[in-house]
């Protein structure tokens, strides 16, 4: 009998650092602020303590330098893990992670291998602005080479992040700000699924909802609350970002007929739901029985001020609405959203989050 | 400073080494034109002594990361010969299986981990790479067994990522050496152009690094600079910088000289040819009667034929196969 235990999402990542940590002598630990008392929202918690300042380490601030360092490492045999607060600092690493690391093993004919894991963190709300909290998971994911993976239960988020270091290849893990409190089944004993495959979330009957990240929670809320109003949502979660399950998409529309609803957190000219689709239509022509609806953000940077970003980030009630509209059910959508409202403030995941990040 | 001359049959090793890299560019360059070599390809005819001068005191354990003019690193090295040509023709022989041409070059058992055509690219590597050597080392008694070498231009020290990885190289006190080869011009852009007139190796003194100049066509300077460079990182006192002088005979990118396209000073090439690495050398060999000229005469010989060999098997290399284009995407 294999134990499970519940866990929040943020637990499972210092879980699954923690046990690697332990199983790879070779793996080290690395990123502003990853010792530090807030320890990265508590994802890093004890672990220098328990495996020592060599291995857990902080860094200068340059990021790029440091991707490269770590590269580096990983060519002479070391396992990094370097984090990053905001996807948004990465940016400055990006020509050594789209120049070397996604193109080492292929440009050197296999010779050599670049096992590393970038960490890095997106998120909305509480007024992190137009450079704390871009969404770009798209275009990492269009670097041939590079492992891109947003896992959204905390049982994905251990298994994921176990996998994407034993891996010997670099892989960009994302972690949604807004997932890291949610509480899930960790389940240690479960075979690793590797970084491949979207997770069913819900079955149904009648729409598709494919959704990346925090979008699934979304997701799941919508599913929930159009379930007492007799409509049956299928929620997958496209997890591997870099490696779409395409198929497991096509085979949940021909039982739904065909129904399709796209929610993705990044603005729509960048949404890797673009990506789904043309693979949908290209692999299975007639697996759509209507024009699809994708759910992402608008296409312009997110204001600070909460009183408009509330405005920018859709949520369930805007995948309701769709949802509705596209099984002709129009006339409920004023009831479910109603019985979706919450007091809850927008730009807070939960009343247990008081900011400032 | 004390400098510490080579000893006779050394500087004669030296000479060979220098050489070698030269008749195997220049062959390159002659071959060039046949059309099959089908990648950009940057000499290093006149910068030979600081790749052989360095390298001389590299063991197979020390390992060396290089940029888009790597020929000369790589064959100092102890790259293999044949497999680099077999690289430029783009066969499935070559070093990286044709994958890589002339600006990516690998020779694993030799310790040549890699060269890349993105300036600055490889520098942060090199800095992980000693990273990882020094802990795993660490324990040990004295030092580091193993140093890192990164070799690159002027044009790279004005790059972002080599300060961030000068500085992290001194916090951690690396077992690495920088060798900055100071040719003076990116492509055809001269320093002046690109940098205030200061020395470069001050900066890195300001990193914080143990940072000197020098000739970078005298191996016999370069040779001693790098023998004290190399000892203080291999006994674990922390990256060493050395920028040496030198200047690039051919066009940046390309077999054919360029000195009608009037980017360089009048008259500047012809004073450096007067400097050049290797007749610097052979004066002080036979000045010095260390050598003579039948030996000297054997020195080319015994080279035109290992060249000779190295064009004919890497001609008679195989074309990589479609189906293997798509191989080695992951590991």
């Amino acid at each position: 009998m294999h134990e499970v235990e519940m866990m929040t999402y943020g637990e499972a990542i210092r879980e699954a650092l923690d046990d690697a940590l332990a199983k790879y002598p070779e793996m080290l630990l690395i990123g502003e602020g990853v010792p530090d008392p807030k320890t990265i929202f508590a994802t890093t918690q004890g672990l220098r303590e328990k495996y020592g300042a060599e291995r857990v380490l902080d860094m200068p601030l340059a990021e790029n330098g440091m991707t490269g360092i770590c590269i580096g490492a990983a060519l002479a045999g070391m396992r990094p893990v370097l984090v990053h607060q905001r996807i948004d600092f990465a940016l400055l690493s990006v020509d050594q992670l789209v120049n070397n690391a996604a193109k080492w093993h292929y440009m050197f004919d296999g010779q050599q291998k670049v096992p590393l894991v970038i960490r890095v963190i997106i998120g909305r709300g509480w007024g992190q602005g137009p450079q704390h909290s871009q969404s770009l998971q798209g275009m990492f994911a269009q670097v041939p080479g590079l492992k891109v993976v947003m896992p959204t239960t905390a049982g994905d988020a251990y298994h994921f992040m176990s996998a994407a270091i034993a891996d010997n290849n670099p892989v960009l893990f994302i972690e949604h700000r807004w997932l890291h409190h949610i509480m899930g089944e960790v389940d240690k004993q479960t075979p690793s699924a590797g970084l491949d495959g979207a997770a069913l979330l819900r079955e149904g009957r009648d729409v598709t909802l494919a959704a990346f990240s925090h979008m699934s929670i979304e997701a799941l809320k919508t599913a929930t609350t159009l379930a007492e109003h007799g409509i049956d949502v299928e929620v997958l979660d496209m997890r591997c970002v870099s490696s779409l399950d395409v198929q497991r998409v096509a085979a949940s529309l021909a039982k739904t007929g065909g129904n399709l609803v796209i929610a993705d957190c990044a603005p729509e000219m960048a949404s890797i739901g673009h990506q789904l689709l043309s693979k949908l239509v290209l692999a299975h022509g007639h697996c759509l029985q209507q024009a699809p609806r994708l759910i992402a953000y608008p296409n312009h940077p997110v204001p600070t001020s909460h009183f408009v970003a509330n405005h920018y980030y859709p949520g369930a009630e805007q995948i309701v609405s769709a949802v509705l509209d596209m099984l002709d059910r129009s006339e409920l959508t004023e009831a479910v959203i109603g019985a979706l409202q919450s007091d809850l403030p927008k730009d807070q995941p939960d009343r247990s989050f008081v900011g400032p990040f | 400073m004390t400098v510490i001359s080579p000893a006779s049959a050394d500087l004669k090793q030296l000479y060979y080494q220098m050489l070698r890299i030269r008749r195997a560019e220049e062959a390159i360059a002659r071959r060039y034109a046949e059309q099959q070599m089908r990648c950009p390809t940057h000499l290093c005819i006149g910068e030979e002594a600081i790749a052989v001068g360095v390298c001389a005191h590299l063991t197979n354990q020390d390992k060396v990361f290089s940029n888009h003019r790597g020929h000369g690193h790589y064959l100092a090295k102890g790259g293999d010969l044949p497999r680099l040509l077999a690289e430029l023709y783009g066969f499935a022989e070559g070093c990286c299986g044709g994958r890589g041409g002339s600006m990516h070059l690998t020779d694993l058992a030799a310790g040549f981990i890699a060269s890349t055509p993105i300036v600055g690219g490889t520098v942060p590597l090199a800095a992980g790479y000693a990273w990882a050597e020094q802990m795993k080392k660490s324990g040990a008694a004295q030092g580091c067994a193993s140093v890192v070498v990164i070799f690159f231009g002027d044009g790279c020290f004005e790059e972002g990522v080599m300060h961030e990885t000068m500085n992290f190289a001194v916090l951690k006190q690396l077992p690495l050496l920088f060798i900055c080869e100071n040719n003076q011009y990116s492509v055809m852009t001269p320093l002046a152009e690109r940098q205030p007139k200061r020395d470069i190796y001050k900066i890195a003194a300001a990193h914080g690094l143990h940072a000197i100049s020098g000739d970078g066509n005298r191996v016999d300077e370069v040779y001693s600079l790098a023998q004290a460079a190399v000892n203080n990182a291999r006994n674990g006192l922390g990256p060493q910088f050395l920028e040496l002088h030198t200047h690039r005979w051919p066009e940046h990118c390309g077999p054919n000289e360029d000195d009608d396209l009037g980017y360089r000073s009048p008259g500047e090439l012809a004073e450096w040819k007067l400097r050049c690495p290797l007749l610097q050398t052979r004066q002080t060999l036979l000045e010095a009667q260390l050598s003579d000229d039948a030996e000297l005469t054997q020195m080319e010989t015994r080279l035109a034929e290992e060249i000779e060999q190295a064009f004919t098997w890497a001609l008679q290399g195989t074309r990589p196969t479609v189906d293997s284009m798509r191989q080695h995407l992951y590991a």
